[in-house]
């Protein structure tokens, strides 16, 4: 076809353009949803309570996110500005795409006039401090520009309106059970909008459960990955797609004077091997889990946690066994 | 002349739609500046930064932007086709569903009635007004095309065209969404696919509302106002389809370093990058179709609005992309320096074109000259001033305060663990951005005063034709 007939053709002209425009829109946009990438879910995963939900709304209705994001990037300065109280959060993380599977619509924001909410609940959970903040935020932080929002202690929120949204997003995916419908008047009975907000704010984060310490281990608990050839060889992969191999090196054997071997009988510096739940554990709070395992190995520092989920550290611990075994069977003089 | 009598009403009804909405985005766009260094000037619950905001960005992308597109489209098609619209009634009517889909819709907004998607804030009811107010503009637009006077199409009628798919594709995918009552929706996609689809949409409406109707526009008032021919027209192809093509893969250029998947920001990124060819493309185009005769610049007073316009437009396509990069993007994200670069194509690119444009049609449709050269260059410098000062503050603040929340000490300590102390330090920025908005406005009420000045002298001439073809009438009956 010449470039003539086709600038002369305005039917058919429109519709090859519509067809150059479609080519993008289907990989990058309608492809993608339905991809596994962008549907995940953190385990646990709930959808907002009543009074939760009507602070969203409040807080979508007031365009808070023009202001504050919620999402924080896997930056170093940013994890660590988001992090909330450290002692808390041993192991300090950036968002999760799991953590947004009931966010109808997404409420990550564009712009950072104010700070990132995405860990909120962790950073600042006290109600009594957000709702004063609200009311009269220079009254707490006194050059700040936020506007005041004492109104919503005015506004009462109507039971009927927020069991009619919890029955849309059901619609649209979000598993809320009859008993919730039905208990949504209750449950938001003679509560203002500001106490929904504030509710809203301070849950804020707490779709992962960051408050893991290493005091928790369970030195008894069975790697479910143990001996599972699929496992194990994901586990690999982990191994050397997480970075474990700069300071352990390629094989596990550990780098002199860096890190040590994952494959001897040494642990943490004290002869004597240990259970797999005290490799996961140090795998995923890094040198936090050492005083909790009672073996102190070097002194500080050291190991960073991983950001790998439970059963990707036991596909790791499971690998790096089969591994040790493998090893041990080709150099049974190393291993007596 | 007679003949396009009433579609040139329409038009200019359009034209001045779209100013008085324009006028109302910037006088917003002024109070939510304050209002970021003076938290006072927030007046709650109608009047807060968060409720105005969306006014601000829907009056001038929607009132002034498509108010615009829509008249200006429309002159250009009848030109190019060389008769008047197919339909003249459904245009009058989809002028006055336009004005009053605008007004509910600032209302709707400050009564924070928002689905928080960017560019997309409004809920169902008025989004389904927006796809009537669509439909009409395509039947009207392609009916005129098909059954045109002449038998190619040029270039400016592909934009058209583009801009009349695209616009549709992508606000009935993005728009998606479950009402839960008449003023409240909740997305069809959750979390991560919200967000790719949100800005699959949003990037694109800047692609097919800020972009491909402004280079119709572009394409033909720049050789009309200036008597050039366009340099070549090989290259309006090669750029018009490449752009086209393009544009779409980029919208997970906005959430880099987001929890969407990887592989979906560097695709992004990669397309972004490939942008600058065919937008640049364009550039090229332009400048040497004025560079055939640079004496236009002093001798034609609209040349220079064009010129600095595909000069502020290339500048936007290079910054844009490099915005993308990840290395960049780390530290400008979430920033002042994005709405630094948003209000140089907003206030560069797309209000200088739309401006001369208007200039060179409202004098046209009434057969007279403009009111005042003078007038037109003074708001040519003020609009240049204004937004060079607006755009300048804002990528300073934006580098600052990137690099603020970045700092750390050698332990790897926060320099400026307070979030405040990082945003009280833009006060003094953001009151400059404020000063340079009052500059800009200012320039821009020189420019409705000279519209509304030439439209009264084309009216007077118009009353004084009949006045004189009365007496001669008389006789003769």
């Amino acid at each position: 076809m010449s470039d003539q007939k086709l600038y002369s053709k305005p039917i058919l002209f429109t519709l090859v353009a519509t067809v150059t425009i479609l080519v993008g829109s289907i990989v990058t946009m309608a492809y993608p949803v339905f991809r596994n990438d962008m549907n995940q879910k953190v385990p646990g995963l709930r959808p907002l309570p009543a009074l939760e939900l009507a602070g969203r709304d409040v807080y979508q209705r007031e365009s808070c996110n023009a202001c504050h994001t919620q999402t924080v990037r896997p930056l170093r300065s940013e994890v660590v500005r988001y992090k909330g109280d450290h002692a808390e959060v041993p192991a300090a993380r950036y968002s999760l795409a799991g953590e947004f599977a009931y966010d109808h619509p997404f409420l990550w924001g564009s712009k950072r006039t104010g700070p990132d909410l995405a860990f909120e609940g962790w950073v600042k959970p006290s109600r009594e401090w957000q709702a004063a903040h609200l009311r009269d935020p220079r009254k707490l932080v006194p050059r700040s520009n936020m506007p005041a929002y004492a109104f919503l202690a005015d506004a009462k929120l109507d039971g009927e309106s927020v069991a009619a949204h919890m029955r849309a997003l059901r619609v649209v995916g979000v598993p809320y059970t009859d008993a919730d419908v039905a208990g949504a008047p209750a449950a938001v009975a003679g509560k203002t909008e500001l106490d929904a907000l504030v509710a809203y704010t301070v849950s804020l984060g707490k779709a992962v459960d960051r408050s893991r310490k290493p005091g928790r281990i369970d030195l008894a608990e069975a790697n479910p990955a143990a001996g599972n050839a699929e496992e194990i060889q994901r586990g690999h992969r982990l191994f050397e797609d997480n970075g474990c191999t700069a300071c352990h090196g390629d094989e596990a054997e550990g780098i002199e004077g860096v890190a040590p071997s994952l494959v001897d009988d040494v642990f943490l510096e004290v002869k004597g091997d240990m259970p797999d739940a005290a490799y996961q554990a140090i795998i995923l709070f890094g040198s936090d889990a050492k005083r909790a395992l009672g073996r102190a190995g070097r002194p500080d520092g050291g190991m960073p946690p991983a950001e790998l989920s439970d059963d990707d550290a036991w596909a790791v611990v499971a690998w790096l066994r089969s591994h040790a075994a493998h090893g041990a069977a080709e150099h049974p003089a190393e291993h007596k | 002349m007679n003949e396009y009598r009433y579609d040139h009403q329409t038009v200019q009804g359009f034209i001045l739609s779209a100013i008085f909405w324009g006028v109302v985005g910037i006088v917003v766009g002024l109070l939510i500046s304050v209002q970021l260094w003076a938290p006072g000037a927030n007046f709650a619950p109608y009047l807060t930064y968060g409720r105005l905001r969306t006014v601000h960005t829907n009056g001038l992308a929607f009132g002034l932007g498509v108010g615009a597109i829509f008249g200006l489209s429309y002159y250009i098609v009848m030109r190019l086709t060389r008769r008047p619209l197919l339909f003249p009634k459904l245009a009058r009517a989809q002028l006055w569903l336009f004005n009053a889909g605008i007004a509910l819709a600032a209302i709707s907004l400050l009564m924070g009635q928002t689905q928080s998607l960017e560019y997309a804030e409004l809920e169902w009811p008025l989004d389904i007004a927006i796809v009537v107010l669509w439909v009409m503009f395509a039947v009207n637009v392609i009916g005129t095309i098909v059954k045109r006077r002449e038998e190619q199409m040029y270039v400016s009628l592909w934009y058209v065209l583009a801009t009349v798919v695209a616009v549709a594709v992508l606000y009935l995918v993005n728009n998606l969404s479950v009402p839960a009552g008449l003023t409240k929706s909740y997305h069809l996609f959750a979390g991560a696919n919200s967000a790719n689809v949100e800005w699959w949409y949003g990037h694109n409406a800047v692609g097919f509302v800020f972009t491909t109707p402004i280079l119709a526009m572009f394409y033909y008032f720049l050789p009309k106002s200036t008597g050039l021919p366009i340099f070549s027209h090989r290259l309006s192809i090669v750029a018009f389809w490449s752009l086209v093509f393009a544009y779409l893969w980029t919208g997970a250029h906005h959430l880099v370093y987001t929890p969407l998947p990887d592989w979906l920001q560097t695709l992004a990124i990669v397309f972004t990058i490939f942008l600058i060819a065919p937008s640049w493309g364009s550039v090229v185009n332009g400048y040497y179709t004025v560079g055939q005769d640079w004496s236009k610049m002093r001798s034609t007073y609209l040349t220079k609005f064009f010129v600095l316009g595909i000069t502020f437009y290339g500048l936007q396509t290079v910054q844009g992309p490099t915005q993308a990069l990840r290395v960049v993007s780390q530290l400008i994200h979430f920033t002042d320096w994005v709405p630094g670069h948003v209000h140089m194509g907003t206030m560069g690119w797309v209000t200088m074109v739309t401006t001369a444009s208007i200039y060179y049609v409202i004098p046209k449709i009434h057969g007279t000259e403009i009111h005042s050269e003078r007038i037109a260059n003074v708001h040519f410098w003020l609009v240049l001033v204004g937004q060079l000062l607006f755009s300048i503050t804002m990528w300073i603040t934006g580098i600052r305060q990137g690099w603020m929340w970045k700092a750390t000490d050698a332990s790897g300590k926060l320099l400026y663990p307070n979030f405040v102390d990082t945003v009280v330090d833009n006060y003094p920025m953001w009151q400059a951005r404020t000063l340079a908005g009052v500059v800009f406005t200012v320039g821009m009420l020189f420019f409705v005063y000279n519209v509304i000045m030439t439209i009264r002298k084309g009216r007077a001439l118009e009353a004084q034709a009949v006045a004189r073809s009365a007496p001669a009438a008389a006789p003769a009956a």
